[in-house]
């Protein structure tokens, strides 16, 4: 029983770290139907960054500010000078973004190595914390609440700011938004940006307990097409629920089914998609 | 103030305005008549500067200005607004999210505050905290004018703005269209309701298969029955 509960807090924690990745996924496919597959590499820089501050400060909220900026950086450097003049090919996109990941990626192993590395966490998160009759890890603790925390400042950027009812306008129809007299460029880099500082955010967290490795960047990538694709591309609620979705079954079925991990996420994701082809929360354009 | 000059507008090898020469002067609802397919959308989208279609040629000046070349949003800051055909609202955003949009300062600017188009559309009023998927046929057009007007307009494009709605909202609009003629807008209306249009307009240009083909003064082309048989079907 105990081993259950056990698995199911390891596939909610898993569930807050997809959860804050995919979100920023999730805001630049809703708004600007850009399939970013350079996401897991934004990730992974994001972890690299991460390190070399938490390395060099001892503090791990900087490493996180640090990751954050320099990640939301390149994120407005590959918008303004590449993507910028693909818009609307969707093939372009992807092939552009796929063929900037491949080139983070080497740029991450001439610089890091092969090596797996951890980000260093502070100390009053590291150890167990006893819930009950539970004894859990204190920085998985911490990151359900992070994302916790994720989850409700984007949902007020979104519901209680001009740039979040810009944004919700935008996903709904961008054309119209331009239309109107608002430069939706300058949405869509504000967007990005910060899909990209989530993926950094999502980088220092996920480094600290899954470890940072030169392929990492694919596997996060994957699990976060299929909480999009399972909440629907540009919700929150969607991608909350996408996220607990992969995170559960992705943690049960390596336990369960191991030889089977990966068919127990794409499979139940498959048999949505037959029934709700735009996800759980997906809306047409 | 509003003038387009021999325009040429394509989708692809597709080529769909074949020289249009028109213009929409202060205080006018010009209607731009024609049957499906002719064109009329590429025309207000090539105003917009909405991509597809391509210009090829051709110009349109707003006040002396040409909007050729420049984006969406640098053409709507030039106070020109948009009644785009289906409506387009956006289905996260209520009422008076879709009224708020703009910035602070261009919200200062404008003659329309959120209270006075309440006032000019009380349903609006009454349903502020709606989402646009949530509003009635009326409601939602009462809407797609209202957004238009917090640009502070002085020239407004209204693509199909009856399509779709009751005869009493029909009427309703027509009012609000003459309505927003006495305060000295500009109106370009695009319209497949033949009625509608001529209930409200000064004057009316014919589109067929991308040229103009007729223009003359609304009072003319109601007596005028060849021409409205020959290009309207009517």
């Amino acid at each position: 029983m105990s081993m259950t509960v056990f698995q199911a807090m390891n596939g909610a924690t898993f569930a807050a770290l997809l959860f804050i990745v995919a979100s920023g996924f999730t805001l630049i496919f809703g708004l600007m139907r850009i399939v970013n597959l350079a996401h897991g590499a934004l990730y992974l820089m994001g972890g690299y960054f991460g390190l070399v501050v938490a390395h060099r400060t001892d503090s791990f909220t900087l490493a996180l500010a640090a990751a954050a900026l320099a990640v939301a950086a390149i994120g407005f450097g590959t918008y303004t000078l590449l993507l910028r003049f693909v818009g609307g090919n969707v093939l372009r996109q992807v092939l552009l973004t796929l063929g900037l990941a491949l080139v983070l990626d080497d740029l991450a192993l001439v610089i890091w190595g092969g090596d797996a590395f951890t980000v260093p966490i502070p100390e009053a998160l590291r150890g167990p914390v006893q819930v009950g009759s539970l004894v859990y890890p204190k920085y998985r603790l911490f990151l359900l609440l992070f994302s916790v925390a994720v989850f409700i400042g984007l949902a007020l950027l979104l519901r209680h700011t001009r740039l979040g009812a810009l944004i919700r306008a935008g996903v709904d129809d961008a054309e119209m938004v331009d239309a109107m007299g608002i430069d939706i460029q300058r949405v869509f880099v504000y967007t990005f940006m910060l899909g990209a500082a989530l993926a950094g955010i999502g980088g220092v967290l996920g480094g600290a307990f899954l470890t940072l490795y030169p392929t990492a960047d694919s596997d996060i990538l994957v699990f976060s097409l299929a909480v999009v694709i399972i909440g629907g591309r540009g919700s929150l609620a969607g991608t909350a629920i996408g996220s607990l979705f992969v995170g559960m079954l992705a943690t049960f079925g390596q336990v369960w089914f191991p030889e089977l991990a990966y068919f127990v996420i794409f499979g139940p994701m498959a048999l949505l998609l037959a029934f709700r082809p735009l996800g759980l929360f997906g809306r047409t354009a | 103030m509003l003038e387009i000059t021999n325009l040429h507008a394509a989708y692809g090898d597709a080529q769909v305005l074949r020289g249009v020469s028109m213009r929409v002067d202060k205080g006018r609802i010009v209607a731009l008549l024609g049957r499906n397919g002719m064109g009329k959308t590429t025309l207000i989208r090539s105003v917009m500067g909405m991509t597809p279609p391509h210009v090829r040629q051709g110009s349109v000046t707003f006040q002396g200005q040409e909007l050729r070349g420049l984006r969406p949003h640098e053409i709507a800051q030039r106070h020109i607004g948009l009644v785009p055909q289906g409506r387009r609202l956006f289905a996260s955003l209520t009422v008076t999210e879709h009224l708020t949009m703009l910035g602070r300062a261009a919200r200062h600017r404008s003659q329309w505050s959120v209270a006075r188009l309440f006032e000019l559309f009380p349903r609006l009023g009454e349903r502020r905290q709606h989402r646009g998927h949530q509003l009635s046929g009326g409601e939602r057009q009462m809407l797609a004018v209202a957004r238009a007007l917090t640009q502070n307009p002085e020239l407004l494009l209204m693509d199909e703005p009856s399509e779709g709605l009751a005869p009493v909202m029909v009427q309703h609009l027509e009012r609000t269209v003459l309505e927003l003629r006495q305060l000295g807008y500009a109106i370009l209306l695009v319209e497949q309701n033949l009625y509608s249009a001529l209930a409200v307009a000064d004057e009316a240009y014919i589109l067929e298969t991308g040229s103009i083909v007729h223009h003359a003064p609304v009072d003319a082309l109601r007596h005028d029955r060849p021409t409205m048989h020959r290009f309207l079907g009517v």
